[in-house]
């Protein structure tokens, strides 16, 4: 299964908050919607989940709109919350209902998921009596109880201790194996090179760079190279603004041209003392902060 | 469809489990039954009792006069004219009187300065002594009479030509004003508690799953107008059945308890006629449903639960005035005034107004047919509007809008 937002336009009076946008995301894979805060990702997420619709453009499902009666699409906001007085389980039965399940197909769906995430014994609790981390549990089940082909989990991990995490780590793996879309949104770029194939960079309402991520960084300027040394102050001094001393004690040294990089590699070896030299590869975080944070 | 099924079975079960909600009705059906059977109740202390207890003491009234025979003439005509008092001739100084009266051996005193005219001594003025009235009456007479004498009147001709009495009948062709008031007054102030209440309700209801942000979950879950609709069904069928329990109960046992209630009044109250019932059912649904759906799109522009207080004002405050309306022309017994008129064809306030008349006046057929249809339209127009609105206002968050802003937005979609 493929998704496409094809040249969303949106705008909320004067305000034109989408301008444009465009993505693909395959099934079986997980994707990644980067963004700052307030750069169109929530309302391309409810564009796409069709609570209001674009000005311009569409969604299409394998080619085709998206068939909102066929296509189940599950939900965890980035706010979360839910009926903080009523028992976990009615409500957990009515969204999975609301969803388009039968009563008793929900209620067997909610168990399940229950048992999964650890919160059986909560089940016939109150919401507002659980811990914020273990409510998050809870909002996770709301999205994914109706099983549906696309999840969107907007800053999953935020919230959860190390062990919770780990978990939705596995049900996110598994919902990926299951061959569904799995669209992510978060600010914690680790997470998302640790599960995103493809990404999507939204800066003021329009795409910066989307695609694979390994292209994505194999065509980042290779321009830059990192170097291990045990004398880092003799090489800042000789090669002056172009080199940079990074966090981890390496040097950062930029290259006038890309093609400067075999000979610069070569004096750097021949003239100092080297541990280790190499391209610099950018991270998700260094790609982010280039492409979203020009926009300040 | 199915949809709206869940919301409408989910919004319902709330009020089912809502305790305060189940309290309450339960408390009012409680109360009513004690009201419905102290009649029975007494009366079985009272037969246990087997003799009628003696009435109590009267209360001591003084007439104070110079002239002894004014005393003695107006004893005479007080002793008919107030069976509730024990009437004394004052014995004793004005002074003594007074202090008689303080220290609470009297109730109260008449000092005659001459046949015509008096000071009436009390303690405590209570608001309703009609004393003086009664006396006056009596005077008036009493001189009269003794005018007539003078004149050459004899006696008996005169205290005939005083006690003269008027024999009347009345037939109510309409509808009878005074039989028919504690009832309306009752259904009007049910209509207007029970919709405020609700009303209230599904404000604060739309507005805390905003702001619980359990809206970001349902929105992207339902249609904003199976929501809305099912909501507002919800508490419409909620607060129907808490009116039919209650006015249920009161019903069964007032039937049950026929024969000890036989105050006229509580009597006029139950003697309701069947298609006032059907007329009420009509308002009662209609004009729950209009204001319950602007109540929720208010609702659904309020951040925060505080806001809905002051949000709903304009709301609360076009139903206190259409309340208003009705109730002064009611207790002025001028249901077919103007402003009710025009009230009983404008939506907002014709469930109160045009009930209203239906109940105390005759209103042509045509004219409660016109009142129904418009409050129709009006009701799946609100509806559809609300439903809109509440559509963009459970996404915006901050300041609540003004209502031209959202009207703006909304209108502009189409």
């Amino acid at each position: 299964m493929i998704l496409e937002l094809k040249n969303i336009d949106k705008s909320f009076g004067e305000k034109e908050v989408l301008k444009g946008v465009s993505f693909v995301a395959e099934g079986g894979k997980a994707f990644g919607l980067l963004g700052r805060n307030g750069a169109g990702k929530t309302t391309s997420i409810r564009i796409l989940m069709n609570v209001f619709p674009a000005d311009r453009g569409e969604v299409l499902v394998d080619g085709t709109p998206i068939d909102y009666s066929k296509i189940g699409i599950g939900y965890l906001p980035e706010e979360r919350g839910l009926y903080p007085k009523k028992l976990i389980i009615d409500q957990l039965v009515y969204f999975a209902e609301l969803k388009g399940m039968s009563a008793r197909d929900a209620v067997r769906s909610v168990d399940y998921w229950l048992g999964r995430l650890g919160m059986s014994e909560y089940r016939n609790k109150r919401l507002d009596t659980l811990s914020k981390g273990n409510q998050q549990k809870i909002q996770l089940i709301t999205a994914l109880a109706h099983d549906p082909d696309i999840v969107i989990l907007d800053e999953p991990f935020s919230g959860l201790d190390p062990v919770n995490a780990m978990l939705l780590k596995d049900v996110v793996k598994e919902q990926i194996a299951k061959g569904k879309i799995v669209l992510f949104s978060s600010h914690q770029m680790s997470y998302i090179e640790e599960f995103c194939d493809s990404i999507a960079i939204i800066t003021a309402g329009k795409v910066a760079i989307s695609g694979d991520l390994h292209d994505i960084k194999r065509n980042y300027l290779r321009d830059k190279l990192v170097v291990s040394t045990t004398n880092p102050e003799r090489i800042k001094a000789d090669l002056g603004k172009s080199c940079t001393q990074r966090d981890d004690g390496t040097l950062l040294i930029q290259l006038a041209d890309p093609n400067e990089k075999q000979a610069m590699m070569k004096r750097l070896v021949e003239s100092y003392d080297i541990d280790e030299v190499k391209v610099f590869e950018p991270s998700l975080n260094d790609i982010f902060v280039e492409y979203a944070g020009a926009q300040v | 469809m199915k949809q709206f099924g869940k919301i409408l079975k989910f919004e319902l079960k709330g009020f089912l489990r809502n305790k305060v909600f189940v309290g309450f009705t339960i408390f009012l059906m409680v109360a009513i039954a004690i009201v419905m059977f102290i009649p029975n109740i007494i009366a079985a202390f009272e037969s246990d009792d087997g003799v009628d207890t003696p009435p109590d003491e009267l209360p001591t009234m003084l007439i104070y006069s110079e002239d002894e025979t004014i005393a003695a003439l107006v004893k005479e005509y007080f002793k008919n004219a107030f069976v509730d008092y024990e009437i004394n001739i004052a014995e004793g100084s004005i002074d003594e009187l007074k202090n008689d009266i303080i220290t609470g051996k009297a109730e109260c005193a008449f000092v005659m300065n001459s046949a015509s005219s008096y000071t009436y001594y009390v303690n405590n003025l209570s608001m309703y002594d009609m004393n003086t009235e009664i006396a006056n009456t009596v005077l008036q007479e009493v001189y009269r009479i003794n005018e007539m004498i003078k004149n050459n009147i004899p006696p008996e001709k005169a205290s005939e030509i005083m006690s003269v009495q008027i024999e009347s009948g009345t037939e109510t062709l309409g509808k009878n004003q005074m039989q028919n008031f504690f009832y309306t007054y009752i259904m009007i102030f049910a209509l207007y508690m029970v919709i405020l209440l609700y009303g209230q309700m599904v404000a604060t209801n739309v507005a805390t799953e905003k702001s619980s942000r359990a809206m970001e979950v349902l929105i992207t879950s339902a249609n904003p107008t199976s929501m809305m609709f099912g909501k507002v069904l919800a508490s419409c069928i909620a607060g129907f059945s808490q009116l039919v329990l209650i006015f249920g109960t009161a019903i069964v046992l007032y039937n049950v308890n026929k024969d000890a209630l036989t105050n006229p009044l509580i009597a006029s109250i139950f003697d309701i006629p069947l298609e006032l019932f059907a007329y009420l059912i009509v308002f009662f649904i209609l004009g729950f449903l209009i204001y319950a759906f602007m109540f929720g799109a208010i609702g659904s522009t309020a951040s925060k639960l505080e806001d809905i207080n002051t949000s709903v004002m304009p709301i609360t405050f076009l139903f206190i005035i259409a309340f208003m309306v009705v109730m002064f022309s009611m207790s002025n017994g001028t249901v077919d005034n103007t402003a009710m008129l025009i009230c009983s064809y404008i939506p907002f306030t014709s469930p109160m107004a045009m009930f209203t008349r239906i109940c105390m006046s005759t209103v042509p057929w045509y004219e409660i047919v016109s009142s129904i249809a418009i409050l129709i339209g009006s009701t799946v127009g609100i509806g559809i509007l609300s439903a809109k609105i509440y559509r963009v206002g459970v996404l915006l968050y901050g300041t609540p809008p003004k209502i031209g802003t959202i009207l703006k937005t909304v209108l502009k979609k189409q």
